[in-house]
């Protein structure tokens, strides 16, 4: 068993045709909530009094669509996809400075897409020549239907 | 109750920077000791690992009392695949030194009721007692293993106390 050394050089251009394709199918924005870059070091931020000032991360384009009802359990809660183009994700990822874009994944605690919050169940990425071209999140709706404040977060036009 | 369950989380998080200071979580851009209040964060997909979880789960009022007495179920969740140069092969190790550092946390079971919604918290008048852990048994899941620990805590409910 050996190696594949074939030369393969990636070109950029499965990620160029996912942000067309993202934008051509109606690309929207989707906002990551995490939390800020300098955390609350205080007691009260661990035990749920002080807010948590999550910010909201842009990433554009995106496609949103809700799961087939054939694919879901009986009994299981309606269920979203978000598929995010590649360069809007390291874009936020170099801006974060972090190790990767499960590490901005893990850390956020929801999307929000056309004023409306929504829980992150899984993440999934598509690959062309070792390059993530295109990112696959599975959402399911949030409990809670406050409504959000920040005016980042209004519904997308 | 709510100032026993902060008291309770606060001083097993103190307790835990003496006992092991090198058990850490990076949480919402934190380091932080590793325990945390799993109603108090972001809901997980995945608990996090090498960390104590509180989840609180029964509650109880004793009225037949001078002051009524909460009686509170805390569920110490904790879980981990062991370390990466053993391959994950020390994960029995792990959780071990877990069952062990949890223990070194609970005792001694008391602590004054401190009231953390003002600053600096406010000494209260009475303190908050726990039981001695219920280990569950360990619940290995492919390449982690876990464990639930269950304390009961006790809370005089002093005047104008919710």
């Amino acid at each position: 068993m050996c190696a594949d050394l074939s030369t393969q050089i990636p070109c950029g251009r499965a990620l160029r045709v996912a942000a067309s394709l993202l934008r051509a199918c109606g690309g929207t924005t989707a906002y990551l909530q995490v939390p800020p870059l300098t955390g609350d070091q205080n007691d009260t931020g661990q035990i749920g009094i002080d807010p948590p000032n999550l910010q909201l991360l842009p990433l554009s384009p995106a496609v949103f669509h809700k799961m087939r009802t054939d694919l879901l359990l009986p009994n299981q809660p309606q269920r979203y996809e978000l598929r995010i183009s590649a360069e809007a994700v390291a874009a936020q990822v170099a801006q974060r400075q972090l190790a990767s874009a499960s590490s901005l994944f893990s850390m956020a605690s929801g999307v929000i897409v056309a004023g409306r919050l929504f829980m992150i169940e899984a993440t999934s990425s598509f690959e062309d020549q070792g390059e993530v071209y295109l990112y696959r999140i599975l959402l399911r709706d949030a409990a809670s239907s406050w409504p959000l404040q920040n005016p980042q977060a209004g519904p997308q036009s | 109750m709510q100032n026993a369950k902060d008291t309770f989380y606060i001083t097993l998080r103190n307790r835990l920077t003496q006992v092991n200071p090198a058990r850490t979580i990076l949480l919402r851009s934190v380091t932080r000791p590793g325990i945390l209040v799993e109603e108090a964060e972001s809901p997980m997909a995945l608990p996090v690992l090498d960390a104590f979880t509180l989840r609180w789960t029964g509650l109880a009022i004793l009225p037949q009392l001078p002051l009524p007495l909460a009686q509170m179920t805390c569920e110490i969740y904790y879980s981990t695949a062991g370390t990466q140069p053993n391959s994950g092969l020390d994960r029995g190790r792990a959780l071990e030194e877990m069952d062990a550092e949890l223990q070194q946390m609970l005792s001694p079971q008391c602590a004054p009721k401190l009231n953390y919604t003002t600053t600096p918290p406010g000494a209260m008048l009475t303190s908050i007692f726990w039981s001695e852990p219920e280990f569950q048994p360990a619940v290995p899941l492919r390449d982690q293993i876990s464990r639930t620990a269950l304390v009961t805590v006790w809370s005089w409910q002093e005047a104008g106390e919710r």
